[in-house]
C-alpha cells in the first residue's frame, strides 16, 4: 500500500492498527479517569479535596472538618511544602505562577494564595501544626516565572496528623 | 610528520563520520518517537494535566480533555511510525506541523521562553527527518 509516495506493508499497517488501538483503549482509560485529578486547582473552578471534607463557606468560619490524609491521596507525590519551610527547590518551581502567602495569627497560620496577576484571595486561618503544600503534577509547564498549565496546579492545608483540611 | 599527522586524522575521521552517516538520521528518528510516544502517552492517560494547552477551550472543559485525547492518539500512532520508519517522511511531516502548532500558541500565551526554544529544537529534528531518504533499521514488509 502507498500513502504519499511511502510504501507500507501489511506488517506496518497491522502494528499501526495496533498502535492506534492500545491508543484508543489508553485513550479510554484516560477519559474514565479524566474527572480525578488534583484539588483545589488554580486553573479551573475550586472544588474540595475529598467529599468528606465539607466546602468551607467563609474565611471567618470555623476550620473545616479534616478529610483523608495528604498521603494518601493520588497526587501525594506532586505535593510541594510550602510550609513550615524550608522550601525547597521544587517547592519554588511548584509555586511557579503562583502567590502564596503565610503568616503566623495568633494561634495558627493566615493562608492567602491566588495566582499571579490576579487580585489577592480573602486569607483563611489554620490552627497550629497546619501545613501548606503546592501541588503541581506537571514542572514542565512552568518556564521562568509563568506557568503555561495552571489546570494541574493546586494548594492543600494538611493539619497536624497530616489530613486535609483544604 | 605533519602530512602524516593529518593523514592519520583523516583515517580515524573517515569511518566517524560514515558511521555518524549512516546512524545519526536512525537515531533522530528513534528520539523524536520517543518524546511524541512520551507525550502521547500521557496525554493519553491524564488528559486532564493537559488542557491547559489548548488553545480557544476552558481548561476544564470536557472539549479541551477530547482535544487532549485525540492529540495523545495522533502523537502515539505517529511515534509508532516513526520508531519503525513507516511512512516516516509523511509521518516526520505531520509531526512537525504539530510542534509547529505548539510552538505558535506557546510564542501567543508566554512568548519567547525555554519552553518554546526547547520545542523549536524538537520541531527542527521533525523537519529533518521530513527530508530523510537513509535510514537503518526500518520495519519492512
Amino acid at each position: 500500500m502507498r500513502i504519499a509516495g511511502e510504501n507500507i506493508g501489511v506488517r506496518g499497517l497491522t502494528l499501526l492498527a495496533v498502535a492506534g488501538a492500545a491508543g484508543i483503549v489508553l485513550g479510554i482509560h484516560g477519559w474514565s479517569l479524566h474527572h480525578q485529578g488534583v484539588p483545589s486547582g488554580f486553573g479551573r473552578p475550586q472544588v474540595a479535596p475529598s467529599t468528606s471534607a465539607p466546602a468551607p463557606t467563609s474565611s471567618a468560619a470555623a476550620p473545616p472538618a479534616p478529610g483523608p490524609k495528604l498521603s494518601s491521596q493520588a497526587y501525594a507525590s506532586y505535593a510541594f511544602r510550602v510550609w513550615p519551610g524550608p522550601v525547597s527547590q521544587a517547592a519554588s518551581a511548584a509555586a511557579t505562577g503562583l502567590v502564596i502567602k503565610v503568616r503566623r495569627h495568633g494561634s495558627g497560620i493566615m493562608v492567602a494564595a491566588s495566582v499571579a496577576g490576579h487580585p489577592p484571595a480573602a486569607p483563611r486561618f489554620y490552627s497550629t501544626g497546619a501545613s501548606v503544600y503546592v501541588i503541581e503534577a506537571t514542572l514542565g509547564d512552568d518556564s521562568g516565572n509563568t506557568d503555561f498549565d495552571l489546570g494541574d496546579d493546586g494548594l492543600v492545608v494538611t493539619d497536624t496528623q497530616g489530613r486535609i483540611v483544604q | 610528520m605533519t602530512s602524516k599527522a593529518t593523514a592519520g586524522r583523516s583515517d580515524l575521521a573517515g569511518p566517524a563520520y560514515r558511521f555518524a552517516a549512516e546512524w545519526a538520521p536512525t537515531a533522530a528518528r528513534m528520539l523524536l518517537g520517543l518524546v511524541l510516544a512520551w507525550f502521547g502517552y500521557h496525554e493519553l492517560v491524564a488528559p486532564r494535566l493537559w488542557t491547559g494547552y489548548v488553545p480557544g477551550a476552558g481548561a476544564s472543559s470536557q472539549v479541551a480533555v477530547v482535544m487532549v485525547l485525540v492529540h495523545g492518539w495522533v502523537l502515539l500512532v505517529l511515534a509508532v511510525a516513526i520508531v519503525t520508519g513507516l511512512a516516516l517522511r509523511l509521518a516526520a511531516a505531520v509531526a512537525a506541523l504539530l510542534v509547529l502548532q505548539i510552538v505558535i500558541t506557546l510564542m501567543v500565551t508566554g512568548g519567547l521562553t525555554d519552553l518554546t526554544l526547547r520545542d523549536a529544537g524538537v520541531l527542527g529534528l521533525a523537519l529533518c527527518l521530513t527530508g530523510s531518504s537513509r535510514q537503518r533499521a526500518v520495519l519492512t514488509g
